[in-house]
């Protein structure tokens, strides 16, 4: 069929509310009733440079995720369930000690962690596609020596033709069974809570533009610490030691650009966030999503990140003064990562094919304004993925 | 001038409420054609980025989009 | 059902053809499969909705719900009923209190809202005053006074509409979706059929027309345009598959004064009536985007009427007023 004259477009738009059973001008070869997706991606971290104790290749995981979403009684529900299944080898960062001169030496876990995770989550909305919905969440996510079960519940109203609100709010309980606990003198069973709270406006700019702001704040209470991280207090290593509460306030501002012209659209989204600890990071991420024809669809993306240190941390205390909290885990640090994706679609039918890499470099000159403990276990990493989707009636 | 984080968030949403009130000629339904394209959803491949998302939070200190957030996880 | 003289005020305030352009519907090819038809009467209009099925029990009930719903729409938006929500809305006009809206209220009030700005303010669903000025059997031309108090009653720009909130600003002023609803309906009662089981068939309501489902056999259902200055011919056949046709006209219903011929399509930009095809006729997807294609181009008006739907590229199938025909090639 050719395409649509702009008067038609308009009628068929105008009309489109009240004919649920015709497909609207806008609809896109993903709008089946239900939806499979299945992805592989492998996630390979490079070997550390500078002066090592271990050794010093690190993570590598695989990763397989199958994702299905559908509609359920004649469309008033949509489910959408995913599983997710990891393997994960490699060794760590454990501690930093410092050499003769002072300068830290990373020390990473001696032998090779071999682990799997599995994790499966469920989401039910109430009206799927209609402005005003509510979804409600629940995941499950187990590894040896790690439990989550999480649940959530999120609503969208609009507060008039340009306005959207939405609010929700999530709870967590982990569970930690750290292994070889006796051997090593971690702490043999802990837990901790999160609780989530958050809100969002979205407004329609034109056209052309949408905006959305958005509030968070993260309670979490318990042993939030890392029980396989070691710190270099002094002549002694001793378990890190992190406070048993952080309360973290984020705000959020996404906004997308439609150049219907060049059938593409421009993504941007900020993160700020703010933490008790100290640690306060951005996000900027910019993504052009930009269709090809004959189903082909390209997406790079640029994402840079910067954070400050957590007050607490510190890669060693060679002289410690009563410290009641020391953390040494790379992710607590001034440090900041600039990251380049490519992702590939291409839809045949019913199917489509997608492909895509990522590499995260971070470091910390990267940071916002720098500063801050030195940071020796910076990662970079390379991720690469294959996807396959289809869609059912 | 340092600032408190809840002093930021609300001049950051004030900011917003501003930005989103400035817009003074209402888009009409039948004008929202690009607004319904694909491409301009909030999240147009949430596979790619409940993936994507799992490795930031396992490596930086603070990470996550604006929602409902899921359970941790041991990750090194 | 409502008498007489509510069809004639949904007539005269409304652009739908009510009597006008009955279609006839009938069958070309063999067929195993039987037909049922079911004949009611809604809208101030004559119903009918045809069902080819194996059985006849499923063909009834399909038509039974439909008509329901066909029931249910005429109900809800007749203009000419006190226990509605456009009673309550006509009633507080004027007051600055707004009516709240369900869904599907609203979302005809953004679809009437889109096509007035569609049409440059021409299509209008608070134009009643006006059209009812313009009554073609008074057998005069209104005064220029008499049209200036009429469209101060008229204007969907000054209306409020904040979804899903509408007031209406000047007491008197009154909302007519005619112009929309039966098309809807239409919609409705196909997708209702479909929904409870009937494959085949087509529901038409006075003369606007929605597929159920093609002939058991896979052939079109053929539908008749009558001729607007002789009703017992058909003009034009028209071969429907799938989707709606819908026809806007002024079928008998032209006024000549002094040798002036005046048409009943009223634009209420200048308060006059607009020298229009006799009937525009279009083929859509929907019979709702068929009925508001060809409304627009009757109130365009031959020129631009004939080349809005050009642009639109739907098929389409125009009689202008000394009869002759013109249109797009499909039909």
């Amino acid at each position: 069929m050719p395409r649509s004259s702009a008067s038609l477009t308009a009628l068929l738009t105008a009309a489109a509310a009240l004919l649920p059973a015709a497909p609207s001008p806008a609809a896109e070869s993903d709008e089946s009733n239900t939806r499979a997706s299945y992805r592989f991606s492998e996630y390979d971290e490079n070997a550390l440079n500078g002066p090592v104790i271990g050794d010093p290749q690190r993570y590598r995981v695989l990763s397989q995720q199958l994702d299905v979403d559908t509609k359920l009684d004649g469309g008033a529900w949509g489910l959408k369930l995913d599983a997710t299944h990891e393997v994960m080898s490699g060794s760590s960062p454990w501690f930093v000690e410092p050499d003769a001169k002072g300068r830290p030496v990373q020390v990473l876990s001696g032998a090779t962690i071999r682990d799997h995770r599995s994790a499966l989550s469920v989401a039910l909305t109430q009206g799927p596609g209609t402005s005003a919905n509510t979804t409600y969440t629940a995941s499950y996510s187990a590894e040896r020596d790690y439990r989550a079960t999480a649940v959530g519940v999120e609503h969208s109203q609009p507060l008039d033709a340009a306005t959207t609100l939405g609010y929700g709010g999530s709870f967590s309980h982990d569970l930690l069974r750290p292994t070889d606990a006796a051997i090593y003198g971690r702490i043999e069973r802990a837990t901790k809570n999160t609780a989530s709270a958050f809100a969002s406006l979205a407004w329609v700019l034109d056209r052309d533009s949408v905006l959305q702001a958005g509030v968070q704040l993260n309670l979490e209470r318990g042993f939030l610490s890392d029980p396989y991280k070691l710190f270099a207090y002094g002549d002694q290593v001793l378990p890190e030691q992190r406070p048993g509460r952080r309360t973290e306030a984020a705000g959020l501002l996404r906004y997308r650009h439609s150049f219907a012209r060049l059938d593409a659209a421009l993504h941007l989204d900020y993160r700020y966030a703010q933490d008790s600890w100290g640690l306060t990071s951005h996000t900027l991420e910019a993504s052009w999503y930009q269709s090809l024809g004959n189903g082909w669809r390209l997406v790079p993306s640029l994402r840079w990140y910067g954070q400050s240190q957590a007050r607490f941390y510190a890669p060693f205390l060679i002289a410690p003064e009563g410290q009641r909290y020391y953390s040494g885990d790379y992710r607590l640090g001034t440090f900041g990562a600039f990251s380049t994706s490519i992702n590939v679609r291409k839809a045949i039918g019913r199917w489509e094919f997608s492909l895509g890499a990522e590499h995260y470099h971070s470091a910390k000159g990267l940071a916002l304004g720098g500063g801050g403990a030195a940071v020796p276990a910076l990662v970079d990493f390379t991720r690469a993925w294959a996807g396959l989707d289809y869609g059912f009636d | 001038m340092r600032l408190s984080p809840v002093a930021r968030l609300v001049g950051l949403v004030a900011f917003c409420a501003a930005l989103g009130a400035c817009a003074t000629t209402p888009v009409q339904p039948w004008e929202r054609a690009h607004l319904a394209r694909w491409d301009m959803r909030w999240d147009p491949d949430s596979v790619q980025t409940a993936m994507k998302q799992h490795a930031y939070f396992s490596k930086e200190g603070s990470s996550g989009a604006i929602g409902a957030a899921g359970g941790g996880c041991g990750c090194n | 059902m409502e008498g007489c003289e509510s069809t004639e005020e949904l007539c005269s305030n409304s652009l739908y053809p009510c009597p006008s352009v009955l279609l006839r519907v009938r069958l070309l090819s063999e067929r195993k499969m039987p037909l049922f038809r079911y004949a009611f009467s809604s809208m101030g209009s004559p119903c009918e909705i045809q069902i080819e099925a194996d059985d006849e029990s499923i063909a009834r009930a399909a038509a039974l719900k439909a008509q329901a719903e066909v029931a249910r729409l005429d109900e809800k938006y007749s203009h000419y009923r006190d226990d509605n929500w456009l009673a309550r809305l006509c009633a507080s006009a004027g007051s600055g209190q707004a009516v709240e809206l369900d869904e599907e209220a609203a979302n005809l009030i953004d679809f009437a809202a889109a096509l007035h700005a569609q049409s440059d303010g021409r299509f209008d669903i608070t134009a009643g005053a006006l059209t009812k000025l313009w009554d073609l059997q008074s057998g005069r031309v209104p005064t220029r006074a008499d049209i200036d108090t009429a469209r101060a009653h008229v204007g969907w720009h000054r209306v409020t509409w904040r979804r899903p909130f509408l007031s209406l600003p000047v007491t008197g002023m009154r909302i007519d979706l005619g112009g929309v609803v039966k098309e809807y309906a239409a919609d409705r009662a196909a997708e209702i059929c479909r929904n409870h089981g009937a494959q085949h068939g087509i529901v038409d309501l006075g003369g606007d027309l929605a597929v159920i489902g093609a002939h058991a056999d896979g052939s079109a259902w053929l539908a008749g345009i009558k001729s607007p200055r002789n009703p017992q011919r058909v003009h034009a056949s028209v071969e429907l598959a799938h989707g709606g046709l819908a026809t806007s006209g002024d079928y008998e219903r032209v006024m000549i004064v002094d040798g002036k011929r005046y048409s009943h399509i009223v634009d209420p930009t200048s308060g006059y009536p607009v020298e229009s095809f006799a009937s525009v006729s279009v083929l859509a997807d929907s019979c709702l985007v068929a009925g508001a294609a060809s409304t627009l181009a009757m109130l365009f008006g031959v020129e631009r009427g004939g080349r809005y739907l050009r642009e639109l590229g739907l098929p389409y199938l125009t009689i202008d007023a000394d009869g002759r025909a013109g249109g797009s090639r499909a039909i």
